[in-house]
């Protein structure tokens, strides 16, 4: 018994490969897909909190609150962005939390005997060596990002205490980074996430150290066999991330018109789970910065709108850990659609 | 003589797949399959990249579950079975295994270890060692092999850590056994010696799932054969009323010839444009002579771990030669593959998955990578320069995208991604091609695309280097052939020497 199907070649040959939902299998459909639909899933539950504690809380939606929310995801934001832009290279920056703690504190001791400018400068050279090492430590040395970070998250945090002497260092006339408004009554940290969330979509999109980045995340050695210098780029990326760190450390540090060795505990939390919630995988290779803004707003709303409703702050220590968890078991999730 | 193996026997395995359907996110992969799989005999399981026979097997295997459809089996005091789907459990204990494309051993776990993985003897939840040891030794010697049981699998040849991975198959009662392309990273050699354990299973009455792209495989060990494409049943029946042509027809829907060679070009007397004279790299290939002029294909035969590879990975900077000279283009080895790149040399790596594609980019992305340089302007590219450089060559190469350079390449058949990630080198001007197994895991279409987008490439006066394990590739592609064995040239052939008995010949036993 033959039976052989075969077309008929008058007919011509069938276009086995015309579209990806013929032969290239089940990965084809689900992995077609930008992360565009995901970021309008984001959206609608962005939205959905939005209104949900609108209807709660009266205050909510006011001027004055809107500009709470945006000030509070400000600090974490500047960090955010290039965290986003290290995820999208497969690296990450634990270190980012008692890193801003660290120049903060540098910036105040060091305005103390000389001008804030050079505190200023001192601070973000710090970020920069901070970025440098940490970059070397994961391309060079060849140290898992995780592990290197985590190290430098406590090295840090310990050098801040013993920088200021276990004591809030305060600062006078530096109050303007963190508190001025000089356009529609934005504060500037507000204006400087939003120039830097620009800037840093565009890079990622147009320039070809972004797609860099894109490559050498979504696969290391094929990106340096096409001629990417992956290395390099991570350095540049953690260097930003360095910067970034450092900037949030100064906005920290004019919000209170002090430094504090304990500030910004705990944001590498935060800052992750922002970037992760907006789409970026663990894994690298994919993510965008819209994804990580629209993530941050999640968080600023769900921050804000529990306190509004009066929950007890230890309760929403426990919905951004649980939100964490959530959000990187959607990556996990996604990757095992993507393959299957 | 008694053994787990023999014990088998005692049930002829029979199963029978019917009307088998299968839809991922709204994709029907398997529309309403009928394969019978029968004790005693080995059945070949043909079909292009994405026709769905890995879908297929998976579902016999348990991996998936089918969406309508029935598995009835035949048990041996004659009552049946219908089930509608297995689970992977329930799979296993029908007797069926399967070993995947992917070596899925413990690395650095011994060979006892790994043939007792996931099933340890125990005693009062105690692993005994002694039993592990014992029931490994018995289950290699059943199946005629000589392996030292304390030896770490990870470094073991991949031909040995595969018969290691049969033998866990083997270790408890397999009554099916599906091995999905175990061939393709295999020597000549390693592959005689898998098909001589393939008929004593048979023989012992395993049902034995064959899955496989080459037909001259099909010839040697299937009894029966069954084509899919396009997720159907396109040709069923005994292995031996099917000739080559007809099965693949039957796997493409339309007739493509037997290997033959292409008519002989005239444009071969460019200048040489890369030049090897005495070149050794340790542990990979001893004083290696070769020429390519422009205009030509040479091709670079040999098995696996032969060296061939290892030669085209020299061209392009990710070896180093610590005896002898090589000449790229009038210039010195490239110290890197990005100086290669800069110096106008392409390249393909043997395995796309790990060191050619960027799976989670776009086609564009993937295509224009290397030209970055040139297509950007102070460091700013532009998305529809990349889309121009798609749409440049996406016809050349005949490459088929739905959504066209947006489109993620991961979402492409192997042989797409294939063309893309040669159109790289066609933009960026490569002058000299080093591509390694530039057509494995590609289906008969998209190969016959490759080769004619070499040829052309040739024509256009580049200088094309194929380091590859695929003899009947040799024959259709090459000007010049140069066989390698253990390292060293063997013989070079030209023209109408080349064939798939010198080269099989000169490529040693």
């Amino acid at each position: 018994m033959v039976n052989v199907g075969a077309t008929d070649p008058q007919t011509g040959p069938p276009e086995p490969a015309a579209a990806p939902t013929s032969t290239s299998g089940p990965p084809a459909e689900r992995r077609k897909g930008r992360s565009a639909p995901e970021l309008a899933a984001l959206l609608l539950v962005l939205v959905a909190l939005v209104i949900f504690f609108w209807l709660r809380s009266p205050y909510f939606m006011t001027q004055d609150n809107i500009l709470n929310v945006l000030t509070a995801i400000a600090v974490t934001g500047i960090i955010a962005v290039p965290g986003t832009m290290l995820l999208i290279a497969g690296q990450v920056d634990l270190s980012v939390g008692s890193g801003a703690a660290f120049c903060g504190v540098l910036m105040a001791t060091t305005a103390q005997n000389h001008a804030i400018f050079i505190g200023v400068l001192v601070a973000v050279a710090a970020g920069i060596v901070i970025g440098l090492i940490n970059g070397v430590l994961v391309t060079v040395f060849r140290v898992n990002a995780l592990i290197a970070t985590l190290g430098m998250l406590a090295v840090l945090r310990g050098l801040t205490e013993v920088r200021a002497n276990g004591g809030t260092v305060l600062l006078a006339n530096f109050s303007g980074l963190g508190t001025a408004r000089p356009f529609l009554s934005i504060p500037v940290p507000v204006l400087l996430l939003i120039g830097i969330v620009a800037l840093a979509a565009l890079v990622m999109r147009h320039t070809v150290f972004g797609r860099s980045l894109y490559a050498t995340g979504s696969n290391p050695v094929a990106a340096r066999l096409v001629g990417v210098r992956g290395s390099k780029m991570i350095v540049v990326a953690f260097v930003l991330s360095g910067l970034g760190v450092a900037l949030s450390g100064l906005i920290l540090d004019s919000q209170l018109s002090a430094a504090s060795p304990n500030a910004a505990t705990g944001l590498e939390l935060t800052v992750v789970t922002a970037i992760v919630l907006g789409g970026a995988s663990l894994s690298g290779g994919r993510g965008t910065i819209q994804g990580t803004v629209v993530g941050l707003l999640i968080i600023g709303v769900l921050n804000n709108g529990l306190t509004l409703l009066n929950v007890n702050s230890f309760y929403q220590e426990v919905a951004s850990g649980a939100l964490l968890i959530l959000a990187v078991s959607f990556d996990q999730l996604r990757l095992r659609l993507a393959k299957v | 003589m008694s053994s787990l193996i023999e014990d088998s026997v005692s049930a002829a395995f029979t199963l029978r797949a019917r009307s088998i359907r299968k839809s991922f996110g709204g994709t029907e992969v398997l529309h309403g399959v009928d394969v019978d799989i029968l004790g005693g005999r080995v059945l070949a399981l043909l079909g292009e990249n994405g026709a769905g026979k890995s879908t297929f097997v998976r579902v016999i295997a348990g991996a998936h579950a089918p969406d309508s459809g029935t598995l009835e089996f035949q048990r041996s005091d004659g009552t049946a079975e219908s089930v509608a789907a297995l689970d992977p459990i329930a799979a296993r204990r029908r007797g069926i295994r399967m070993i995947f494309q992917e070596l899925s051993d413990a690395p650095d776990l011994t060979v006892a270890e790994n043939i007792s993985l996931g099933n340890w003897p125990s005693r009062t939840g105690m692993v005994t060692w002694r039993g592990m040891r014992r029931r490994a030794r018995r289950v290699l010697a059943n199946m005629g092999v000589d392996l030292d049981l304390d030896a770490v699998v990870g470094e073991l040849r991949i031909g040995e850590r595969q018969i290691v991975e049969i033998a866990r198959a083997l270790s408890d009662q397999a009554t099916c056994l599906i091995l999905d392309e175990p061939t393709a990273a295999l020597s000549a050699e390693e592959v005689e010696r898998l098909f001589a354990f393939v008929r004593r299973l048979r023989d012992q009455g395993v049902a034995l799932v064959y899955i496989t792209h080459r037909l001259d495989e099909v010839a040697a060990i299937a009894d029966d054969v069954v084509v899919l494409r396009d997720g159907v049943v396109s040709a069923s029946g005994p292995a031996g009323e099917f000739d080559r042509s007809q099965l693949v027809s039957a796997m493409v829907g339309r007739e493509i010839g037997a290997v033959t060679r292409p008519p002989a070009t005239s444009n071969s007397a460019g200048p040489p444009m890369l030049v090897f004279r005495g070149a050794s790299s340790p542990r990979a290939f001893q004083d290696v002579n070769l020429e390519v002029r422009a205009g030509e294909i040479v091709c670079l035969y040999g098995k696996v771990g032969s060296g061939t590879a290892e030669v085209a990975d020299a061209v392009f900077g990710r070896r180093r030669l610590s005896v002898g000279t090589m000449k790229v283009l009038d210039g010195a080895p490239a110290k890197d593959p990005r100086a290669a790149i800069a110096h106008g040399i392409g390249y393909l790596a043997a395995d796309r998955q790990r060191e050619g594609a960027l799976m989670t980019r776009t086609i564009g992305e993937n295509l224009a990578a290397p030209s970055w340089p040139r297509l950007s302007r102070g460091g700013v590219i532009s998305g529809t320069r990349e889309r121009r450089a798609y749409e440049r060559w996406s016809r050349a190469l005949n490459i088929r995208a739905a959504a066209g350079a947006g489109q993620l390449l991961g979402s492409l058949s192997g042989g797409n991604q294939q063309k893309v990630l040669l159109a790289r080198w066609l933009e960026r001007g490569s002058k000299v091609l080093a591509l390694v197994e530039p057509t494995r895991g590609v289906d008969v279409g998209a190969r016959a695309d490759i080769y004619a987008a070499l040829r052309d490439m040739a024509a256009d006066g580049a200088a094309i280097l194929v380091a590859t394990s695929d003899y009947e590739e040799v024959v259709q592609l090459a000007d010049r052939a140069i066989v390698l064995a253990r390292g060293r040239v063997t013989r070079e052939l030209r023209g109408d020497e080349i064939t798939t008995e010198t080269l099989t010949d000169a490529a040693g036993g």
